[in-house]
């Protein structure tokens, strides 16, 4: 029961944050200089546009507008792609989703990998050079790795495509286990440059963790009782040293999604990054406020989940929630 | 080691089914073939009437046919250098009525016939101030179109002009009144048509997958003759060098625009690929603002005195520019005017480059260095403006430095003031802005272009700088109306130099296009104002084919 009401509250929350960032997006964005239409397109024939499009109302009427909108499960109509944003959404967003959870796996269950593997080997040698070059690529700026991955191994070598999500002719859909081989090839490049980065970031913070965890009472205890060394890494060191994963985890959402906008720019993964960062630059306002509201959402629920599975992790936190939740409800 | 023998048999089945699945063979003959556009834009829709979009633009061409087009000498005067297209010929019926008769072999691609109410519906549709076609301007002086029977078209004109026939084919492709006429015209932008359009032309519209690709394929039954080529895909890139890199690594066979040296000299090193030079149809210039800004009913406290545009103008080394920044790629353009229009004349008389003549005229009318701050000034305002540049695009931000520097050496101070596309949009739009390095693309007819840019009838439109020389108007109306072609061509040097003396702009650079094929191909011919307008001709020779090509679906 606590625990529905710690849910529920953060539900509660979590809606007033999506709406918040929404509002403060719309305002934003409708305040910013520019207008909806090109550099070559006649004054006169925007002006005509700008009032079809109710864009010559004020911002309160175009606000509240849009709130009636989106209670009705309407998102707008996008002024740049000529169609409503849902059908834009619709089709963008499981390719961030494709792209988001494959450099996900990429960054978690590499760099979880490594960090197990070189806290088991502490100062050694492996631990030495992993170190090093976890330490490289970390330091690695996605902008740059991006346009040096496609020129080395798309444009250079050939193993890899030139930017894309599928091959145009042979896989137009993936309708066949061909076409699946075919967009896990295109996948390649994009989920390792957002991901590796973070690999290298969770492998440093893991092994960090990891060793902490080490110099506790309970893992020494373990040892003396002679625990095999591979049971204590697992069951005693690593459960313990979860927590900061998964606070790390929750942590990863907004940093995946704003990577994605560049990664998917570059290499022309057709994905809601690639359809914000145009939509930005087009002033295209009703798909700039629903990435907004699909960005936003995520990452709250990224971190509802990260939370929850703290909580399954932690059997503490349940009780210091459990009796927050009392306080609020006496 | 049981398990890891399944785990490799796994593994050899997987790699055995992908590599026996798919990959579909077959085509072998001649109009076998796929071509694979790199584009860097998307177009919003595939409604001619909606969209000036360059892509969209190429793809229309595939779809939807004009009555007739100009030939590759994109010669716009008369009607002797036009290819007809839908109309099977045309006649006059005395100065100011022409009559076109359609061709009775065309049909829509839903077995549809093509008839004159088609044109007729397509004339008042381009004309219809809700579908706020950016052609309708172009349109003006057509009074109607009529229908005499189903296969005869009737234009009639306000007046007797030179470009009369130019006027009635270029601007207008066909549209299917019987499925667009239904459609309430405030709906046209975002029509469902735009998105999956039933044409009349060479190709068919396969299918359009957002942010992807548009997909079409050649219409067997296509009344003028099968495509060469089978199919036909643009494919969307966002940026400028991954579409180069796409052709330049064989994933793509066309990028029509390489647009930089270093792009060009990419493309070369690629075996596979032949490069094609042709006339650009842009230029780029930057633009005095000649009204104060964000009041136009006060002159430019700079700009509004000729004298220093003039000197301005003068100050920058054109020709050094264009050479060091594009090579062989760039021309001084004589005027307001791209390579594509038939009246480039590089005789054309222009502002010298003077940096001496330049320091007295500015000097003569009171702007000298008084504080010795190495900024002119007079009566206490430094000579010192703002540059708008796009920041989207390197080549005029490269400009805007190289011209920084060379005010900078006659005492003037430019501020440049990089910017979001839309933001620069706005500021011209609105008048709010000192300078701005602008581009302009051309039609193969300098009238329409000269007039909605430098001209009174561009106010609030697009001459952003709100020029205005009464006498510059003048000749312009005279070299449009002029009967004969030698003429003209002489009204519209003397334009020219009366519009480079008045200096509104200086006319920076216009762009040569170089597009890069892939060598399979044959037959290859870019239409100096429209690259794809003649693709139905390109073809690939059956021992030529590679696999893509091959592909049945």
């Amino acid at each position: 029961m606590t625990g529905g009401v710690w849910l529920l509250r953060r539900l509660v929350a979590s809606v007033a944050v999506v709406f918040a960032v929404i509002t403060f997006i719309f305002i934003l964005i409708h305040l910013a200089p520019g207008k909806p239409c090109s550099e070559n397109l006649d004054p006169r024939v925007c002006i005509l546009l700008t009032r079809q499009f109710g864009l010559d109302q004020p911002i309160a009427v175009q606000y509240w507008r849009y709130l009636v909108q989106l209670a009705h499960g309407n998102l707008g109509m996008s002024f740049s792609l000529r169609r409503p944003v849902w059908d834009a959404l619709v089709e963008t967003v499981p390719f961030t989703l494709q792209l988001a959870g494959a450099a996900l796996v990429l960054d978690f269950v590499v760099g979880l990998g490594l960090g197990i593997y070189q806290a088991t080997r502490v100062n050694r040698l492996p631990d030495l050079m992993l170190g090093n070059v976890t330490l490289f690529i970390y330091s690695l700026p996605t902008f740059w790795l991006a346009p040096i991955l496609l020129l080395v191994f798309g444009e250079k070598l050939g193993w890899f495509p030139v930017g894309g999500a599928s091959d145009p002719i042979f896989c137009p859909q993936v309708d066949s286990l061909y076409c699946v081989a075919d967009r896990l090839w295109h996948l390649v490049l994009p989920a390792t440059t957002l991901g590796v980065v973070g690999a290298a970031g969770t492998a440093r913070f893991q092994r960090a963790a990891m060793l902490e965890v080490a110099s506790q009472d309970y893992v020494r205890t373990a040892r003396a009782k002679g625990v095999p060394e591979r049971q204590i890494v697992l069951r005693h060191q690593l459960r313990n040293a979860l927590l900061s994963f998964i606070t790390r985890f929750g942590l990863a959402f907004p940093f995946l999604l704003t990577g994605a906008v560049l990664v998917e720019t570059i290499f022309a993964w057709p994905g809601m990054g690639r359809l914000a960062f145009d939509a930005i630059l087009t002033r295209d306002y009703p798909v700039v406020t629903a990435s907004a509201l699909i960005a936003s959402t995520v990452v709250v629920a990224g971190n509802l989940l990260a939370d929850i599975l703290l909580g399954f992790a932690d059997p503490r936190l349940r009780v210091h929630a459990a009796a927050d939740a009392d306080i609020v409800t006496a | 080691m049981l398990r890891r023998s399944a785990f490799s048999v796994y593994i050899v089945l997987i790699v055995a089914t992908l590599g026996a699945c798919e990959r579909r063979g077959g085509c072998t003959t001649a109009g076998c073939g796929t071509l694979i556009d790199a584009a860097v834009v998307e177009p919003p829709t595939l409604l001619p009437p909606s969209t000036e979009d360059i892509v969209a633009n190429d793809i229309a061409e595939q779809l939807f046919l004009k009555l007739a087009d100009v030939g590759m000498s994109t010669n716009t005067v008369g009607d002797e250098d036009f290819q007809p297209l839908l109309a099977q010929r045309w006649e006059w019926d005395g100065p100011l009525t022409l009559v076109f008769h359609i061709d009775p072999r065309a049909r829509w691609q839903d077995g549809q016939r093509v008839t004159a109410a088609d044109v007729e519906f397509t004339f008042n549709a381009y004309n219809d101030s809700i579908v706020a076609s950016p052609f309708r301007p172009k349109l003006q002086r057509i009074e109607k179109v009529t229908q005499r029977d189903s296969l005869t078209a009737v234009f009639r004109f306000r007046e007797k002009y030179p470009e009369m026939f130019y006027d009635a084919v270029y601007h207008m492709r066909i549209l299917p009144a019987h499925l667009l006429r239904s459609v309430p015209r405030e709906q046209w932008r975002t029509a469902p048509f735009g998105r999956q359009p039933v044409g009349d032309g060479p190709y068919r519209f396969v299918r359009w997958q957002a942010a992807q690709s548009i997909e079409l394929v050649a219409d067997t039954t296509f009344f003028l003759g099968r495509p060469g080529i089978r199919r036909v895909i643009w494919r969307f890139t966002p940026s400028l060098p991954v579409a180069v890199e796409q052709v330049i690594a064989d994933q793509a066979d066309i990028r029509e625009q390489l647009v930089t040296p270093d792009n060009v000299e990419r493309a070369k090193t690629a075996k596979q690929l032949a490069i094609y030079p042709f006339r650009g149809n842009v230029y780029t210039f930057l633009s005095f603002n000649q009204r104060a800004p964000g009041d136009t009913s006060k002159p430019h406290p700079i700009f509004g005195d000729r004298d220093v545009r003039r000197a301005l103008t003068m100050a920058v080394d054109r020709a050094s520019l264009v050479k060091s920044t594009l090579g062989d790629l760039g021309q001084v353009p004589p005027g307001p005017i791209s390579a594509l229009v038939g009246i480039w004349d590089p005789d054309v008389r222009q502002l010298p480059y003077d940096t001496a003549q330049a320091a007295r005229l500015l000097s003569l009318h009171g702007w000298r260095d008084h504080d010795g701050d190495g900024i002119r000034d007079k009566d206490g305002q430094p000579l010192a403006f703002h540059m708008l540049v796009p920041s989207s695009s390197g080549l005029r931000k490269q400009y805007a430095r190289l011209l920084q520097q060379q005010f900078l050496a006659i005492g003037v101070r430019a501020e440049i003031d990089e910017l979001e596309g839309s933001v620069v949009a706005q500021r011209t739009g609105s008048g709010n802005y000192d300078t701005a390095i602008l581009s302009r693309s051309n039609d193969p007819s300098p009238g329409s272009g000269i007039t909605q840019s430098w001209t009174r009838a561009g106010f609030g439109g697009s001459n952003f700088g709100r020029y205005y020389n009464p006498e510059f108007e003048h000749i312009v109306q005279r070299a449009i109306s002029a009967p004969k072609r030698d003429q003209a061509r002489t009204l519209w040097r003397y334009a020219l130099e009366t519009i480079n003396a008045d200096a509104p702009g200086i006319f920076l650079y216009a762009l040569a296009n170089v597009g890069a094929v892939h060598k399979r191909v044959d037959n290859v011919q870019f239409r100096p104002d429209s690259w794809a307008a003649l693709l139905r001709t390109w073809r690939i020779p059956p021992d030529r084919l590679i696999d893509r090509d091959r592909v049945e679906r």
